[in-house]
């Protein structure tokens, strides 16, 4: 009864051309989890969050998150109803300041348009205000130093952008924070720390975190549930010892790329 | 049970959501062919009111077309391996008629020459014309794009609109801003006759030079170890710098195959027309980037397939008389097309459909 | 930068410039107009020019905020030179007579709206223009919009030309274009009601209320400008200029942010074209070639492509160049060096080499935004941007 499914998504296919990157996958995740997608490079797990999020329609099958069809709704949207999303290669707004690539990360929360920019009103400036104070929060909970708030984010450093595109994501206000590669280029300690991160997040903000990983150990330790793509195809999926105990992962993913 | 119920509430909203798409694209289809059907009908009335002006049309047509389809290929080169848009390539191609021009006419006399002599004077013109187009478009990119080639992709394109100022602006200079006109240099006489409209030396040519070249083209591109190293590049550029090609040289080579192409378009404009002025590439060049997405940007005989389409579409829509909207609404018409094309097939006519990334 | 954090030196600079604008009338016919004639612009001149300034500050929303290449802007020139000739001109005197607040006599065949008026719904007009267009084209990527607008910029005018004869009613006159259009002024009813108006409401004010006016307009685009870079919607069109999937993955909706731009980049292109066309009491298609769009561009590209004050620098000075600067220089040298040269013919060569030069030495323009900066400037400029940093 409790477990109830932020994530249900049936018989998912993405073709292009003659490839296909996801081969109809079934892939659910429960509300208040942290579930991992793993698999070698290629294997179609940022496709699979790109539909998720509405930049890629799938060529077949269908995605309920929160108890909605979501398949065909614009990004906007699908961001309004609580998908928040980092990506592979950070992909900041390089000429904007950190702080404000968080403000655009509250856009669809915040209400002012054309005629209440304009004029200025009373309601737009506490909104700004407001906003503001909300977005400094936010960066400080994702560990930047207030110094580095009115940076270009295309000036800060790779750490701080790592930071700076979570707390973008966070200022969506999601159910669902998709992680892509998040602890990339990141040392030993700096990944320690970012899981511990995540977990008191998805805790204080009641979050639902699907993350695409390479490093084992953190797949083994922060996740609940693992699912392993390769080649597009679902080829396992179950607790993280029940996956790296299986056969078919230790050939397809830790043999081609070994546990570092 | 929780998952039972968020399920099927979604399932009962899904059907509507999920074919709004598919209608729309059904509707799309739907009117795509009943445009073609009417434009089809359209031709054929015309066809059975006068079948000697549709014949000179169509043969018109070929001929215009010709000229777009050796200008479009240079803009489906260059985007093909740098996705740029070469706004001055037209004004390559206005070069070419203006080169053309001094070679032939100013210099070798050609308006004096008939026979064996006029075709000799000819040739030399179209190689001048050919060379001169393939120097100047390799310049262009080397001076004008190549340090942009890493910059914000508005930045080459909006060079290249300054370069199209200056290339044709650079012609007025030099030929001044009227016309340069010459007697027709090739005899009209008729080779033969369609229910009394004729066809002459003058349009044959222009096949007789368009058709080779593209077949060349075709060997070059295809077959030879520098054409193989611009598809290589166009494909992938990282991947062709690691497989040892030097992809500077490949993107030159691009620009001068596309620049020669223009060339010769230019030199078989001036014979056909007999005349050139400064800006004379801004309307065919445009023309010829729509014939290029018309065929699927990128792709070489999607451009020459859209350079005679279009040529069919200006001279039907100009020449013909049942119920043509006439040659003042040509431009709007081929703009409306171009339009049509970007946003409902961007991938053109042979094109393979290209992604976005994320 | 918002505007609480500009220095006092800055202000200062502001307020003179705008006093010396505000009086240039004034100036040039007292002091100026003597010793230097040759080199400034007369009062309809310097009209001219921050007339077509405010068309730079309008493209600007769109090519410079919103990153959408629009090389078809001159089509909203256009709409609101067609719209002043619609509502203040004698073209549809079939109609009867419809005067309202316009600069003519009472009875006047044709419609003769408020010159006001007609401004206001010439760039209403124009932006709603600005959306139809915008609509089906704006999903378009990058360089595919730059041909579709420019598409459109070649359609509008063809348009023009064949719309003496739509169905055999004459919208515009075809290539004669449209004459007689009635001059800036408050009208009869106006006029009687506050007595201290300028004399004679039957002349048209004179230049120097349209230099005047199109000032107002200066600094209504340039505040418009600024108010909504600092908001909601000036981050919008900014992230999409900076990476438009990520912005969409942020819950920007894209369509219609963009659109947004592009209909306000209209609404200012339309007000230009209707002022110009209110001063000239004329208009035809051949105004409206590719030429114009790619002068305004220069003005965008000159000024620092998404700055405010470089885009108003650049625009009034391109538009002198081209206005006044070009023959003044072109006669300077003719009578220095005893020649015959029409400089101002190759105005657009210059201005091809000119953008080529730009783009290739000093892309991010003359006064670039710290934005475009941060943009084009590889390196880290750690101690600058902290300076120009604004604490909120
Ligand atoms: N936009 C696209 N167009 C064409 N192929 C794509 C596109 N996006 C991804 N692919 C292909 O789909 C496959 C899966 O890619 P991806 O999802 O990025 O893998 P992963 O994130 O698991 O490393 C790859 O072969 C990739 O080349
Ligand atoms: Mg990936």
């Amino acid at each position: 009864m409790t477990a109830e499914l932020l994530v249900d998504a049936r018989a998912i296919r993405k073709e292009f051309g003659g490839l296909v990157a996801c081969n109809d996958i079934d892939f659910t995740v429960e509300r208040g989890a942290i579930v991992s997608l793993i698999g070698p490079n290629g294997a179609g797990k940022t496709t699979f969050f790109n539909m998720l999020t509405g930049a890629y329609t799938p060529t077949s099958g269908e995605i309920v998150f929160d108890g909605r069809d979501i398949v065909g709704l614009p990004q906007h949207k699908i961001t309004a109803l609580g998908i928040g999303r980092t990506f592979q290669n950070i992909r900041l707004f390089g000429a904007m300041t950190a702080l404000e690539n968080v403000l655009v990360g509250m856009h669809s929360r915040l209400r002012s348009g054309l005629f209440r920019s304009l004029a200025r009103t009373p309601l737009q400036r506490r909104e700004e205000k407001d906003g503001r104070a909300q977005a400094r929060e936010l960066l400080a909970y994702c560990g930047l130093s207030p110094r580095a708030e009115q940076q270009y984010a295309r000036h800060l450093a790779y750490g701080d952008q790592r930071r700076v595109e979570v707390a973008r994501a966070l200022a969506t206000n999601p159910k669902l924070l998709l992680l892509d590669e998040p602890t990339a280029g990141m040392n030993p300690k700096e990944t320690i720390a970012f899981v511990d991160f995540v977990r008191k997040a998805r805790e204080e903000r009641g979050l639902t975190v699907l993350l695409i990983e390479h490093d084992m150990r953190v797949v083994v330790e922060v996740s609940e549930r693992v699912t392993v793509l390769d080649y597009g195809e679902k080829i396992a999926e179950g607790t993280p010892d029940e996956v790296t105990a299986d056969e078919r992962v230790r050939s397809a993913y830790l043999g081609t790329k070994p546990v570092s | 049970m929780g998952t039972g119920v968020g399920t099927a509430a979604a399932s009962s909203r899904r059907p509507i959501l999920a074919l709004v798409p598919r209608i729309r694209s059904r509707a799309v289809t739907a009117l795509g062919i009943l445009l073609l059907g009417l434009v089809a009908f359209w031709l054929v009335e015309n066809a059975v009111h006068d079948i000697g002006q549709f014949g000179l049309v169509t043969l018109n047509g070929i001929t215009n077309g010709s000229i777009y389809a050796l200008v479009a290929i240079g803009y489906t080169l260059v985007y093909g391996i740098l996705e740029l848009i070469n706004f001055a390539h037209g004004d390559v191609f206005s070069w070419g008629a203006m080169i053309a021009y001094s070679v032939a006419i100013s210099w070798l006399g050609a308006d004096n020459h008939s026979g064996i002599e006029l075709f000799g004077i000819l040739a030399v013109a179209l190689l001048c014309a050919g060379a001169f187009c393939a120097t100047l478009n390799v310049a262009v990119e080397r001076v004008a794009y190549r340090r942009l080639r890493n910059a914000p992709r508005l930045a080459p394109l909006i060079t290249a609109i300054g370069m199209s100022f200056v290339l044709s602006n650079a012609i007025a200079v030099v030929y001044g801003f009227n016309y340069v006109s010459s007697e027709p240099l090739l005899s009209r006489r008729a080779l033969f006759t369609i229910e009394g409209q004729s066809y002459g030396w003058d349009k044959l040519i222009v096949l007789l030079i368009t058709v080779p070249t593209l077949m060349s083209l075709m060997v070059v591109v295809k077959r030879t170890r520098w054409g193989k190293a611009m598809r290589a590049t166009a494909q992938n550029r990282d991947a062709a710098r690691l497989m040892g090609i030097d992809v500077d040289r490949a993107i030159a080579f691009a620009f001068g195959i596309g620049g020669a192409l223009a060339g010769i378009g230019g030199f078989v404009y001036l014979v056909y027309f007999t005349q050139g002025r400064f800006d004379l590439g801004f309307q065919i060049g445009l023309f010829a980037f729509t014939a290029a997405v018309l065929g699927g940007i990128g792709n070489i005989l999607g451009a020459a397939l859209g350079g005679y389409l279009i040529g069919f579409i200006e001279n039907y829509n100009s020449g013909l008389t049942w119920h043509a909207p006439g040659p003042s609404w040509t431009e709007s018409l081929i703009f409306i097309l171009l339009i049509l094309i970007l946003v409902f097939r961007p991938h053109g006519l042979l094109g393979e459909e290209l992604s976005t990334r994320s | 930068m918002p505007p609480a954090t500009r220095t006092r030196l800055e202000r200062a600079l502001l307020a003179v410039c705008f006093c010396t604008l505000a009086l240039y009338p004034w100036l040039y016919s007292n002091y100026l107009s003597t010793t230097l004639t040759q080199w400034l612009p007369d009062t309809s001149t310097a009209f001219v020019i921050l007339a077509f300034t405010v068309m730079g500050l309008g493209l600007n929303f769109v090519v410079g905020y919103a990153g959408l290449l629009d090389l078809g802007y001159v089509a909203f020139f256009a709409a609101g030179a067609y719209v002043a000739g619609w509502l203040a001109s004698e073209q549809f005197a079939n109609a009867g007579s419809v005067v309202f607040g316009g600069t003519v006599l009472p009875k006047t065949p044709g419609i003769h709206l408020s010159p006001w008026l007609v401004l206001l719904a010439a760039a209403l007009f124009s932006a709603l223009l600005g959306v139809v267009i915008g609509v089906p084209t704006l999903r378009l990527r990058g360089d595919y919009l730059a041909i579709v607008t420019l598409g459109f910029g070649e359609i509008i005018p063809q348009f023009v030309r064949n719309g003496d004869n739509l169905g055999g009613f004459n919208l515009t006159n075809g290539a004669f274009g449209m004459n007689g259009i009635d001059g800036l002024g408050f009208g009869n009813t106006v006029h009687h009601a506050i007595h201290t108006l300028p004399s004679n409401f039957l002349n048209e004010l004179d230049s120097r209320w349209y230099y005047w006016t199109a000032l107002a307009l200066v600094v209504v685009t340039i505040v418009t400008s600024l108010l909504l870079r600092d908001s909601r919607l000036g981050r919008a069109w900014i992230a999409i200029r900076e990476d438009e999937d990520a912005a969409a993955a942020m819950g920007v909706p894209l369509m219609r942010t963009k659109t947004l731009s592009y209909a306000i980049g209209a609404f200012f292109g339309g007000a230009a074209g209707a002022m110009i066309t209110l001063q000239a009491g004329a208009t035809s298609p051949d105004a409206f070639s590719l030429q114009v769009s790619i002068f305004v561009l220069c003005m965008v590209i000159l000024g620092g492509i998404g700055n405010v004050w470089g885009v108003t620098l650049g625009g009034i000075l391109l538009a002198y160049v081209n206005y006044k600067g070009l023959f003044a220089a072109g006669n300077t040298f003719n009578s220095t060096f005893g020649t015959n040269v029409d400089i101002s013919q190759y105005a657009y060569l210059i201005y091809g080499v000119a953008i080529v030069l730009f783009m290739l030495v000093r892309p991010e323009g003359l006064i670039p935004s710290a934005r475009r900066r941060a943009e084009l400037v590889e390196e880290p400029e750690e101690e600058n941007v902290g300076a120009e940093a604004s604490p909120a």
